[in-house]
């Protein structure tokens, strides 16, 4: 049986301050199971542990306890970095190399070759659009340059598992969507990409799921289309409506809230919402329009984040 | 093997980007200019000329001396410089390999691939002393060879001597690599470092500093230091009497050189580098 990309069971982190007098918790209880061919991402606000996972995956920080494994190995093996592809957030590439010098030197310190390093620098200097580039220094490179760069080197040695932090960062909306074409190229390979973004828009674009953590804990996993799939909800514009209208819908058990003018309607079904138009009508209301809300990534983060108990746990899936 | 490789070829080229290597080399070749500018002066031409003419004999303040001897002596003069100058250098131009490798941004674009933590550091090392050592071996090769051409008289000393400054280096490299795994700072890896070498060039007279003290336990203190810190001074000491064949340094360290200073200053570098590995496989980044 072919093992998860990346597996980590009942992680926790605890980081200590000098001498351990302040203790803070960056990860409780945190299992993640990202099989290969899926692109996951990593969602948070700022303090959420969002970084402390991907170091721990990497091995530049050890867990206070859990497992974590790559492939099957255990993070703390260096041969499990043999098939994973790192881009890391803030990344400072020796200025003084070409682009072509910075993929060789990387290139060779994940173990390829001569014949391999001919091979793969055209090829991925050719992927990420630097090919013009590749024999200017790195100090000389914009932020997006500088980006796709680090997703070059990230990806050189040809692996497994791709983990990113803000791979988009500093990168003009063209170049986005480029990237976010790659990686799904990528995925579409079979390989696992694990995203770490704040740009919820580029998340609901590229993954097929997503965790979302707040305060160590994940408060929410699962497919995007299951987060984002709520009660039915209708926006209903009209002429104004009084007040014994708007009762005689709450009588219904629809959910009414007056935005902007207009009214946002929680209803069971289509049905439901037949029978408030037809009672608005009735009542010689004219109506202008009627249009489903959908519920975009956003809101769930938002709404998660906003929970007040951080190990309620929303599972989608 | 790979890996190792591409540590060094990535430290030479960023001291060539940093202009660190042209700044090394440059005062080395400064140097060795003043050096040859020294030896074609017309005294030391005609000096040499009369020791032709007469045998292998030069005149020397009403004296007789062998021009093999002298040139023995301006040999062994020349390494306690260069054993001076090459160790400074040296740690000054290779100090910062491990503060910078630990920089945020960079520390995660090594440690993210296929290779342990300790070769990693270790390789950092090898990487810089080869630079080092490579910077001493021509220094004194080129002293060497501009006194071969001068006088014709060769001694294989003078460059096994730069074996022996090659040795300290590594000892205190191995020192700054455990300060800079701790610190991430270079200048107090610089600083520390050339502390160090002051510091156990004092204990080479630790009998005397021990008499002097007042306590029985600053005196053990000090001569525990003696023991454990790298003898910088015994073996600038032996460096300058192994090379001139006991004409300097005093015969009495020629006749007595003895391996124990080699033996606690490889130990002391060791001990750091053991050191500098363990605090390195254990930091969180």
């Amino acid at each position: 049986m072919t093992p998860p990309a990346i597996e980590v069971e009942n992680l926790r982190k605890v980081y200590s301050s000098a001498f351990g007098r302040r203790k803070i918790t960056a990860l409780e209880r945190v299992d993640i199971s990202v099989p290969q061919g899926e692109v996951f991402g990593l969602l948070g606000p700022n303090g959420a542990g969002k970084t402390t996972m991907v170091k721990i995956l990497l091995d530049l920080t050890r867990p206070t306890e859990g497992t974590a494994r790559i492939l099957g190995v255990p993070v703390s093996r260096a041969v499990s970095r043999r098939r994973v592809g790192y881009l890391p957030e803030g990344h400072r590439f020796p200025g003084y190399l070409t682009a072509r010098e910075t993929l060789s030197i990387f290139g060779r310190m994940s173990g390829l070759d001569g014949a391999a390093l001919r091979a793969r620098i055209p090829l991925m200097l050719e992927r990420v659009h630097l090919s013009p580039w590749a024999e200017v220094r790195v100090k000389k490179f914009s932020k997006g340059m500088t980006q796709r760069l680090g997703l070059a080197a990230a990806m050189i040695h040809d692996p497994l598992v791709l983990l990113l932090d803000e791979p988009t960062d500093g990168v003009d909306p063209v170049g986005r969507r480029e990237i976010r074409d790659l990686l799904k190229a990528e995925a579409r390979e079979g390989k696992a990409i694990f995203l770490n973004s704040h740009l919820l828009s580029e998340i609901e674009l590229t993954c097929d799921r997503v965790a979302v953590l707040r305060k160590g804990y994940v408060a929410a996993t699962g497919r995007i289309e299951d987060l984002t799939r709520r009660e039915p909800r209708y926006r209903m514009v009209s002429d104004p409506m009084d007040e014994r209208l708007v009762a005689s819908f709450l009588e219904t058990g629809a959910g009414v809230e007056r935005s902007n003018g207009h009214l946002l309607l929680t209803v069971r079904d289509v049905e439901h919402l037949n029978a408030l138009i037809d009672r608005a009508r009735t009542t010689g209301v004219s109506l202008h329009e009627v249009t489903p809300v959908r519920s975009t990534l956003e809101d769930v983060f938002v709404d998660l984040i906003r929970t007040d108990d951080p190990g309620a746990e929303v599972g989608a899936s | 093997m790979r890996f190792l490789l591409v540590n060094i070829e990535e430290v030479f080229r960023e001291a060539a980007a940093r202009w660190t290597l042209l700044a090394y080399f440059f005062l080395s070749t400064l140097f060795i200019i003043v050096f040859a500018a020294a030896i074609n002066l017309d005294i030391v031409d005609g000096t040499l000329a009369g020791a032709r003419l007469f045998g292998q004999d030069v005149e020397m303040g009403g004296q007789q001396v062998n021009l093999d001897r002298l040139v023995l002596g301006f040999e062994a003069t020349f390494s306690a410089f260069l054993y001076m100058l090459g160790t400074f250098l040296a740690i000054f131009a290779t100090a910062h390999l491990v503060p910078r490798l630990q920089d945020k941004g960079t520390i995660d674009l090594y440690l993210s691939r296929p290779v342990g933590r300790v070769p990693l550091l270790l390789s950092r090392y090898v990487a810089g002393l080869v630079l080092a050592a490579t910077n001493v071996i021509y220094l004194v090769g080129a002293i060497w060879l501009l006194v071969v051409w001068k006088t014709g008289v060769v001694h294989a000393r003078f460059l096994i001597g730069a074996g022996i400054i090659i040795f300290v280096i590594a000892a205190l490299l191995a020192f700054a690599f455990l300060v800079g795994t701790i610190t991430s700072s270079t200048a107090v890896s610089i600083m520390s470092t050339y502390a160090l070498f002051f510091v156990s060039a004092m204990l080479m007279g630790h009998d005397r500093i021990e008499a002097a003290m007042s306590s029985i336990w600053n005196a053990r203190l000090i001569h525990a230091l003696w023991y454990i810190l790298p003898k910088t001074s015994d073996l600038g000491r032996t460096t300058v009497a192994f090379v001139s064949e006991g004409q300097m340094g005093g015969p009495e360290v020629f006749g007595t050189i003895t391996l124990f200073p080699f033996v606690s200053t490889a130990v002391f570098g060791l001990a750091c580098l053991a050191l500098a590995s363990w605090v390195f496989q254990r930091k969180e980044f």
